[in-house]
This record gives structure tokens, C-alpha cells and sequence, in this order.
């Protein structure tokens, strides 16, 4: 019974993508938009096989997981550290809560013009644009889930002899990784978007500057290509990154009604 | 809330440490330390003025944007203005076509599960991946950057005015039943209500997503917005105006947060202690 | 009405724990005026089942904590076997309302956190904590994580927990409010079995006049604002009581009147 109902649900979830293909597929072949800025389907996969080389593609790839990847390790990295002291050390939470929060509405990308002047035209402010992107949500994240801690699991961790960074250590910190995690998560998904954004302004390499080159070659498949192919990407390492964050806290966290 | 107290924090002198002063007093004394620091260290010169323009000098580019305007002509009034009607228009658009359909999809668990998978690729695509695109499409106009601001508003909105139908607590629908509602009514007068606060915390991801992505479109093709101010200013090497523009985006940021906030302290004034959906 | 405390059933007379003039002001912050605990005098005894009820806002949280470490008296001396008592330690176990078990372990590394603290050898720690999963009535669900349990099972773990540092000292704040009626019966008689088997000094908070009535020595009624010690008394049925017997019923009579 319950294998039915599951290869169905999977059966309907790809009609509606079906759907969707279609739908493109025949506005294109009844040529209801001009099919110069309207590719089909087809036209796309051509273009994608044909006029961009796999080793084209990988150097581009290549460049934009570099640094994303780089940028979020740094940014997520800073960020949990500076979340977490502030969280345990409320003196230093209070001083330094500010500035981030003043800090936190300005969209990463309006940093680039800051970046360009502080680091140049290389990698350093590309990177330092997704450290942003990641930094924020990461740190808002971890801090407020250092200070949503249930006070009764450190009294318990101190009658037990626990105390200072042994506390933090051992208590605390597993206490708030539901929170980090979801910072995490979020910082990930801004820091792609900031990566695109980035690379289409100021960059010479990338799935970014490939949509912006396409476009100055008036090459609409490649850059329908270069879009579809951003999606997957971030759909795939989101997806990733769920299930990794999953894995360790399936078991503990996800509530669900205790058995009675 | 509180940390455990422990005999440490316990101390009675504990009024003249740290922690017992309001938060916003030393708010504004970090920040106000930090812009002293950095003023006094861009003179004696451990900072490049270049590179990091004292406050003092930030405060005089603020006022000549304010009146005179960078690009010559543009004030801050006329770049917050553009950006903050694109935004809106973006927005209400985004927000009037996701509601209906996502009260429709979300009604239905066979819709749902077909749009799904194209909601989530959609969400995937980085709206501003879209802009050459929608150059091509629509030229380098407000309609292009309207549209943009409309397709991230959307698919967010979308996400949570279907989530907010699907999870209403079945409990109320219950209730609604054996009070004898029909089920249009309960539609209307259960699950509507009950969605809305999940819907408001999508409005408000919308909010700031729309944001970030006016700022990045606005940065090709046109000169008004606080996005082009940033690209003016990049152009012409101006970290100062460069920062008070970022200085303007945090502002309004900030006040569009706050004003989704009041909105729906208005509008839903039953929903308190609802826990922030961040995404 | 304050009865000088009759040597219970321990005749040596050497207090456990010993609390000696203490007052507490409310914390520097907080609205309301006055003392939380104001002049309280109390002895309590090795192997005493020690029960506090009174009104909410009466001091009998801060009292436990202050005998726990976690807060100190304003004034006056809270001694333990003797000594000042100066932090929290593994001497005084606790156990609190909402459980507190940690989330990411399961049930038995909730109660082998303890010994872990203190470096206990891996083997060692496992006997032990097998030996307590079976003591709390637990047998199979030692690989449950928290969020799998009831919350009368919580409640087994975090006594377990608490015992497996060996405390002399078990205080518990009102670890049974949280249940339902049958399941806080049964917890009633598993704590008196646990209690009779380890023989431990047991401080015990409850707002319930009949739970504390059917499971101590000694009840001290403390009134609020300030807290004070109302009425000691001293509980001589025999066990296992009968919650409808006469004596039972006269006994309750009297606490409620001290209260009310």
C-alpha cells in the first residue's frame, strides 16, 4: 500500500514538470514570442552541447564552486565563532550585537564598490562578497541560538562539575546547533545568489560572467543554459547540505510526538 | 533570557558591570566608540582615507547627496524614491498573483504535489541570473527590473501562502465541522485566517529578497537607485559615497522591516510569538 | 508557627545539610519589593525525604537553589555536610520540572554524561549507567533519544542521570508537575522504591500538599512575600501511605490551613 501511494506522488510530481516543458516547448514551435529571445527547449540543449566545450563549462564551474565554497567557509566559519563567544560572553554579545545588526540590512552586493577599492579586481573581493552573504545569517543564527538555550541544561551541566569553556563545550554548543545549522542553511543560499551577482558585475570567469558574456554575443540559448544551470547547482548543494545537516540531527532533533 | 545564574553573576556589584546596562545604551556607545576609533585612526593615517573616509568626511558626502546629489542632480531623495517604487511595484504585483494561486495549488494536495518540483527549481534560480534575460526580453527599462523584483517576490510568497493553507492545524477544521460549516466556509473562514501568519513570514522573506535583488539589477542600466548610486560611486572610485549609500540601504532596510512588522501588529493582531521563518 | 525540628529517624543529629539565618534579596533588576527568603532556620537530615510546599512566589526554588549552589544567600550560611557551600557540584544532583535531559543523546548517554565529566572509564560508565536504566525501570529504551520518550520516562532519565554521580544529595523541583495524575502516582512510588534502595538525602519542591504528604519524613510550609517558614511537620505514617486513610486527611487539613 504505502509503495503505491509513493511511486504515484513521484508519477504526479514529474507531470507537473512535464507540464512545464511542454508548455515551453509549444509557445516556441507556435512561435507565439519572437523565437530570437524565446529559445526552445531544444534549441537550448543545442546550444548547451554545441557552442559550449565541457572544458569551457568545468573552468566555469570550477570558478564559481571555488568561490562560493571558499567564501562560505570563511563567512560560516567567522560566523559561528563570533555568534557563539558573544552568545556565552553577554558582555562582549552586547557590544559587538549592534554594529551587526546595523550591519546586517545592507544587501552584500552593495558592498562590491567597498571591495573593488579594499581588495581589487581579483578573487579577494568576489570571496569577500560571499563572506558577507554567509557571515550574517550564520552569525544572527548561532548568536540567538546560544541565547535560547533551556538555562536548566547548563544548571544541570554545572551540578555535574561542569564549568567555563567545558560548559560551552560539551553543553552549549550542541544545545545550539539546531540554530547554527539553519544559519547555515540560509547563509548558503545567500551566498549563491551573491555569487551570480558578483560574478555578472565583476568577474572574468564563472557561470556569472558566462551569462554576461552570452549576452553581449547575443547567444539567448547560452544564457537560458547558464540560468538553468545556476538553478540545478544551487538546487543540488542545498539539497546537499540538507541532507548532511539531516543526517546528524534526524536522529535528535526533528520533533516529533513522543511515543506514550 | 537568562543564563543559569551562577554565584558569579550573583555578585552585588553586579549593577556596575556590563550586564545590567540597557541594551541600547551600549548600543549606541560601540557604535559611537567605533566611529570615534576610526576617525582617529584614518588621521593619523593607520587607515588610508581612500580606502576608509573618516565619519566626518561621510557626514559631508551625506549632506551634499542630500542636497546637491551624486551623480550631480541625483539627490538621495530621488535614488531611496527609485528604488523604494520598484521595489513596490515589484512587490505588490509579486504578492497579487501569488496569493490566489497559491490559495488554489494549496487547496488541492494533487496540484500541489505537481507544482512542487517546479516551485522549488523555480526558487532555485537566481533571480539575478534572470536580467540578461529579461533585457533581452524587455529591454533595459523599469520593466525589466520591475519583473525581476516580481519573479523573487513570487515564487517566496507562493511557497508560503501553499504551506500556510496546507498546515493549518487540522484541529480547527475539526472544530469547524462539527459546528456544521460547510466546506467553502471553512475554507474561507477557517483555514484563510489560520494561514495568514505563516503568509506574513513569507511577505517579509519576500520583503528583504526584493531588496537584495533591486540593489544588484539596479547596478546595470540606469543611474537612479541606490544600487546605481553604488555603481556611480564604484566608477568613480568614491568609497564615501559608496558607503553612504550602503548607509541608506541599511536605513531603509531597516524601516521596511520594521514596517511589515507594525503591518501586521495591524492586521493580525492574535498571531503574537509566532517563531520567525527564516526561509 | 515554627516547631523546633525533632531528630528524625536518623538519631545521630548531624545535619546533612544546614541553613542558617539566610536571607535573599530579589535580584537588583526585578519589580518586586521585599525579600525573597527572609530569616529561614532549617536542618535537614542524612537520609531525609524533605519536602517544601507553599505558594508560587514563596522562595522554594531560590532555597533549593541556594542549597544547590546555583544562587548564594544574601545573607546567612547554607552549609552542606559542614561546609559553605560555594558552586554547584556533583554532590547535589538535581532534577528539574521540564527534565532537562540533552537533546542529542540518548537516554543512557544522558545519564553517562555525568560519570563522563568526571573521566570514568568507558566500561565502567556503561555497567554503571546499564545498572541505572534497570534501577528507573527503563530496560530497552536506553537508545531512545529524549524527544522519543514520555515525559514520565524523561523524568526516569533525569533521575537516573542525577544519580549516577553518586550524590548524596537529591533535590528536585517539582520534577512531577509536568505529568498527568496516573503517570505522577506512579512516579510517586518509583521515587520512594529508588529512595529506600539508595538511601539518599532527598530535598523536594511540590505545590501538591498530597504528594508531599504521601512521600515524606519532614513538609516545611513557607509563605511568601518574604518568604519565611510557615509551619513545620513532622509525617509519621508508616509507608506505603494511604492517601484516603484518617491521619492522612487530618495531616492535609493542617497544611492547608498554613497555607491558606
Amino acid at each position: 500500500m504505502k509503495d503505491k501511494t509513493f511511486s504515484r506522488n513521484l508519477w504526479i510530481s514529474w507531470l507537473g514538470v512535464l507540464i512545464v516543458l511542454l508548455a515551453w516547448q509549444m509557445i516556441t514551435s507556435l512561435q507565439l514570442i519572437n523565437p530570437s529571445i524565446f529559445p526552445s527547449p531544444y534549441q537550448v540543449a543545442q546550444a548547451a552541447f554545441e557552442r559550449v566545450s565541457l572544458t569551457e563549462l568545468m573552468e566555469h564551474v570550477r570558478a564559481s564552486l571555488t568561490r562560493v565554497i571558499f567564501g562560505f567557509a570563511i563567512g560560516a566559519g567567522i560566523g559561528i565563532f563570533v555568534g557563539v563567544v558573544s552568545g556565552w560572553y553577554r558582555w562582549l554579545g552586547k557590544i559587538v550585537w549592534t554594529p551587526i545588526e546595523l550591519l546586517r540590512p545592507i544587501p552584500p552586493l552593495a558592498w562590491i564598490s567597498l571591495a573593488l577599492i579594499w581588495f581589487g579586481l581579483g578573487e579577494s573581493s568576489k570571496i569577500f562578497i560571499i563572506f558577507l552573504a554567509a557571515f550574517f545569517p550564520v552569525v544572527t543564527n548561532a548568536y540567538k541560538g546560544m541565547l535560547s538555550i533551556d538555562p536548566d541544561l547548563l544548571r544541570v551541566g554545572q551540578t555535574m562539575g561542569l564549568q567555563g569553556l567545558r560548559l560551552l563545550w560539551k553543553i552549549a554548543l550542541p544545545a545550539s546547533l539546531p540554530d547554527i545549522a539553519t544559519g547555515i542553511r540560509v547563509g548558503w543560499s545567500l551566498s549563491f545568489g551573491s555569487l551570480v551577482a558578483a560574478e555578472m558585475l565583476a568577474a572574468k570567469t564563472g557561470l556569472g560572467y558566462m551569462i554576461m558574456n552570452a549576452r553581449e554575443q547575443g547567444e539567448i540559448s547560452i544564457i537560458v543554459y547558464g540560468i538553468l544551470l545556476i538553478g540545478l547547482l544551487n538546487l543540488l548543494t542545498d539539497n546537499l547540505i540538507y541532507r548532511f545537516i539531516l543526517k546528524h540531527q534526524l536522529k535528535w532533533h526533528f520533533s516529533t510526538q513522543p511515543s506514550s | 533570557m537568562k543564563r543559569s545564574t551562577t554565584p558569579s553573576s550573583d555578585r552585588l556589584t553586579r549593577r556596575w558591570t556590563i550586564l545590567a546596562w540597557p541594551d541600547w545604551v551600549i548600543g549606541i556607545a560601540s557604535v559611537v566608540a567605533l566611529l570615534l576609533l576610526w576617525e582617529l585612526a584614518v588621521r593619523l593615517e593607520l587607515l588610508s582615507a581612500r580606502s576608509f573616509p573618516m565619519p566626518s568626511k561621510l557626514a559631508q558626502t551625506l549632506w551634499t547627496l542630500v542636497t546637491v546629489g551624486f551623480p550631480r542632480g541625483i539627490t538621495a531623495w530621488v535614488h531611496v524614491q527609485a528604488t523604494v517604487l520598484r521595489i513596490l511595484k515589484g512587490y505588490i504585483v509579486g504578492v497579487t498573483l501569488a496569493i490566489p494561486i497559491g490559495l488554489i495549488i494549496g487547496r488541492s494536495t494533487m496540484l500541489e504535489q505537481m507544482a512542487r518540483p517546479v516551485i522549488t527549481f523555480a526558487r532555485s534560480v537566481a533571480t539575478i541570473s534572470l536580467l540578461p534575460l529579461a533585457v533581452a526580453w524587455f529591454g533595459v527599462g523599469e520593466l525589466t527590473r520591475v519583473f525581476l523584483i516580481t519573479y523573487a517576490v513570487f515564487w517566496v510568497v507562493l511557497t508560503s501562502v501553499i504551506d500556510g493553507v496546507k498546515q493549518v492545524d487540522p484541529n480547527y477544521i475539526r472544530a469547524a465541522q462539527i459546528l456544521g460549516t460547510s466546506p467553502s466556509q471553512i475554507f474561507t473562514r477557517v483555514v484563510l485566517p489560520a494561514s495568514l501568519p505563516r503568509i506574513f513570514a513569507g511577505m517579509k522573506v519576500a520583503l528583504g529578497l526584493a531588496f537584495l535583488v533591486i540593489v544588484a539589477v539596479e547596478m546595470i542600466g540606469t543611474i537612479e537607485g541606490l544600487g546605481a548610486l553604488i555603481q556611480e560611486a564604484r566608477t568613480f572610485y568614491r568609497s564615501d559615497a559608496s558607503m553612504v549609500g550602503m548607509f541608506f540601504m541599511a536605513l531603509f532596510g531597516f524601516a521596511l522591516a520594521k514596517g511589515l512588522d507594525l503591518l501586521e501588529k495591524l492586521l493580525l493582531p492574535w498571531a503574537t510569538g509566532l517563531e520567525e521563518v527564516e526561509r | 508557627m515554627n516547631m523546633a525540628p525533632s531528630v528524625s529517624n536518623n538519631s545521630l543529629g548531624i545535619e546533612k545539610i544546614a541553613i542558617r539565618n539566610v536571607t535573599k534579596q530579589f535580584q537588583a533588576d526585578a519589580e518586586e519589593r521585599g525579600l525573597a527568603l527572609s530569616k529561614i532556620n532549617l536542618s535537614i537530615y542524612p537520609n531525609e525525604f524533605v519536602s517544601i510546599v507553599g505558594r508560587s512566589g514563596c522562595g522554594k526554588t531560590t532555597l533549593l537553589n541556594m542549597i544547590a549552589g546555583l544562587l548564594r544567600p544574601s545573607t546567612g550560611d547554607v552549609l552542606v555536610n559542614g561546609e559553605a557551600v560555594k558552586g554547584p557540584g556533583p554532590d547535589r544532583g538535581m532534577v528539574f520540572q521540564n527534565a532537562a535531559l540533552f537533546p542529542w543523546l540518548t537516554a543512557v548517554q544522558n545519564i553517562e554524561f555525568g560519570p563522563q565529566s568526571q573521566n570514568m572509564p568507558k566500561n565502567e560508565r556503561q555497567l554503571l549507567a546499564q545498572e541505572l536504566i534497570e534501577l528507573v525501570h527503563l530496560t530497552g529504551f536506553e537508545h531512545k533519544y529524549p524527544r522519543e520518550l514520555s515525559g514520565g520516562m524523561g523524568q526516569r532519565v533525569a533521575i537516573a542521570r542525577a544519580l549516577a554521580v553518586d550524590p548524596d544529595i537529591l533535590l528536585m523541583d517539582e520534577p512531577f508537575g509536568a505529568l498527568d495524575e496516573l503517570t505522577r502516582a506512579e512516579m510517586q512510588d518509583e521515587l520512594l522504591r529508588i529512595w529506600e534502595a539508595r538511601k539518599k538525602t532527598v530535598v523536594f519542591i511540590t505545590h501538591s500538599i498530597f504528594e508531599a504528604l504521601y512521600l515524606s519524613d519532614r513538609i516545611i510550609v513557607l509563605s511568601p512575600h518574604p518568604g519565611r517558614i510557615r509551619m513545620e511537620m513532622q509525617v509519621d505514617m508508616p509507608r506505603p501511605r494511604q492517601r484516603s486513610s484518617q491521619r492522612f486527611m487530618e495531616d492535609y487539613e493542617k497544611i492547608h490551613n498554613a497555607i491558606f
